[in-house]
């Protein structure tokens, strides 16, 4: 007999050892599964928008009237289950002349190390401010209709370049009262292309903002930061930050090449809570000509924007302005360098959680220069945007 | 013997009392053992800002059946806010939003096997950390 109870006793531990090890490997399948559960599949996410215009401003090839194609963003992020993130954005538009553009907006890709360290590399948004990381193209995201139209991306009629291909720091520090966020940026210098004779305000093209997505070629970093505080209590929703930016940007043109040093600082306070959202931004410039040496050339940017949110409804005011210096050839050579100042009106309605539909009121008077001429019209614009 | 059945008594009566408990109503966080998170840090976890305890990542899940009560208490607002806050967070940032489980025992499960995870029940489960308890009557 104790024999054979040596002998239970010996299967006994050798099924417990067997179980245990039954045991072991089920949890790691599970785990594997869990962890390949994050990378199966890819949902397909994105905003689109169509529109309606109506403009005093009479100009049909400038601004056109009527219905329009507004864009389809979708958006990619893969999840990896660990430390790594990516986030894909192709973006499809139509464009003033009716053809179709296909742009890669963000391609980037990071690392978390902790909450107060994220490193993206790749294409992203350039973080100054607040409204450029806070809407990327996403129209249904937005109370209104249009960005403020110095902020816009750099073929839409903005003036900063809404897009850097290099590395990007980003994190938050937990404290008593709130956070401290901080973004920071280096990059290609940009480019500003498709300008030509300069100065011959019969004769001249200007031209737009180009990020170099494919190398700097022209060895000109773009380096800046954005550092801010996001209050919590009593004054949850408030956000204040300072931002800058610094870079050499050149212009290109078939018989002169042009290099500026451009020096942006300025400050974002934002305010956006179940009922209120506030947001004002100030950006002021302190460019260097660094080719023909006429010094250096002050600017000034900014907007404010107010909104009421009742349930569903949002009704919202914007003023906007831009003071740019037409002896600074960072402006002067582009498209949308024109001084100018802008009021909105509109009214946002959410139909469902994924839809709203605006409406939105403009009275833009742009400022006449030795190149450019004056120009005040009234529009009128409606748009339908979704997001999935 | 009665000497140690009133020591037996005496200790499941303390244990008892200092385990936490749920009632009908409460809902409950919890996590996985092998995590420290505080009360005030769950509503930073289930909107995206804490993504890491120490050197582990967080994951945080949703309850189908609790989802509205655990937003109103722990995160005042509600499913539609949750919801678009999450779009904002995945378009911005590329994080994920929480997986949506369908009960507690769902939640239960997967907190206790999995590393990092956080999650709220009805009741308290075996084999988690309970972070807090909280009415939502």
């Amino acid at each position: 007999m104790p024999a054979l109870a040596a002998t239970d006793s010996e299967r006994i531990n050798e099924m417990q050892r067997q179980i245990d090890g039954l045991r072991n490997e089920i949890h790691q399948v599970t785990e594997m599964a869990h962890r390949s559960g994050h990378g199966a599949g890819l949902p397909l996410h994105g905003f689109m928008d169509i529109g309606f215009s109506l403009n005093t401003q009479g100009d049909p090839v400038a601004n056109p009237p009527g219905f329009y194609l507004g864009s389809l963003s979708l958006y990619l992020s893969p999840d990896f289950g660990d430390n790594v993130k990516s986030l894909v954005e192709p973006h499809f538009e139509a464009t003033s002349q009716g053809a179709t553009s296909t742009d890669i907006e963000r391609l980037q890709i990071g690392y978390t190390f902790s909450d107060a360290a994220t490193v993206w590399g790749g294409r992203f948004h350039t973080p100054y401010g607040y409204w450029n990381t806070a809407f990327h193209h996403g129209a249904q995201m937005q109370a209104s209709v249009f960005r403020p139209r110095f902020l816009d991306f750099e073929d839409e009629g903005g003036v900063l370049p809404a897009h850097t291909v290099g590395l990007w720091g980003t994190g938050k520090f937990r404290t008593d009262s709130g956070r401290f966020t901080y973004d920071v940026f280096i990059g290609n210098g940009h480019t500003i292309t498709g300008a030509a004779n300069l100065g011959n305000p019969a004769s001249q093209t200007l031209g737009i903002l180009d990020p170099n997505n494919s190398g700097d070629r022209d060895h000109s970093a773009i380096a800046g930061l954005n550092a801010g505080y996001e209050f919590s209590g009593n004054m949850s929703g408030l956000r204040l930050a300072i931002h800058g930016l610094s870079g050499n940007i050149d212009t290109e043109t078939p018989t002169k090449f042009y290099e500026t040093g451009l020096n942006v600082t300025g400050g974002s306070a934002v305010y956006v809570t179940n009922d209120w959202e506030v947001m004002s931004e100030y950006y002021r410039f302190a460019d260097k000509d660094k080719t023909d040496a006429t010094g250096t050339h002050n600017s000034w940017a900014g907007y404010m924007q107010v909104g009421v949110i009742y349930n569903d409804l949002t009704p919202y005011v914007r003023l906007e302005k831009a003071m740019l210096n037409q002896k600074d050839i960072y402006f002067s050579s582009q498209e949308n360098g024109q001084s100018y100042s802008r009021q909105a009106l509109g009214l946002r309605y959410n139909l469902n959680p994924n839809t709203a539909m605006k409406l939105e009121l403009l009275n833009s008077r742009f400022l006449p220069d030795a190149a450019r001429t004056a120009l005040a019209y009234r529009s009128l614009h409606v748009q339908y945007s979704i997001g999935f | 013997m009665n000497s140690t059945l009133s020591r037996f008594w005496f200790c499941l009566a303390l244990t008892l009392l200092s385990c936490p408990s749920a009632t009908a109503g409460d809902v409950v966080v919890i996590s996985n053992s092998e995590i420290t998170v505080s009360p005030d840090e769950v509503a930073d976890i289930y909107t995206g800002e804490k993504q890491f305890s120490g050197s582990t990542q967080l994951i945080p899940v949703d309850n189908a059946a609790l989802q509205e009560g655990f937003l109103s208490a722990f995160m005042q607002m509600d499913t539609v806010k949750y919801n678009r806050l999450w779009t904002r967070k995945l378009f911005r940032d590329g994080l994920a939003r929480p997986s949506m489980k369908s009960g507690d025992v769902a939640v239960s499960a997967y907190v206790r096997r999995t590393p990092g995870a956080i999650g709220y029940v009805s009741t308290i489960p075996p084999g988690v950390k309970v972070i807090q308890i909280i009415s939502v009557q």
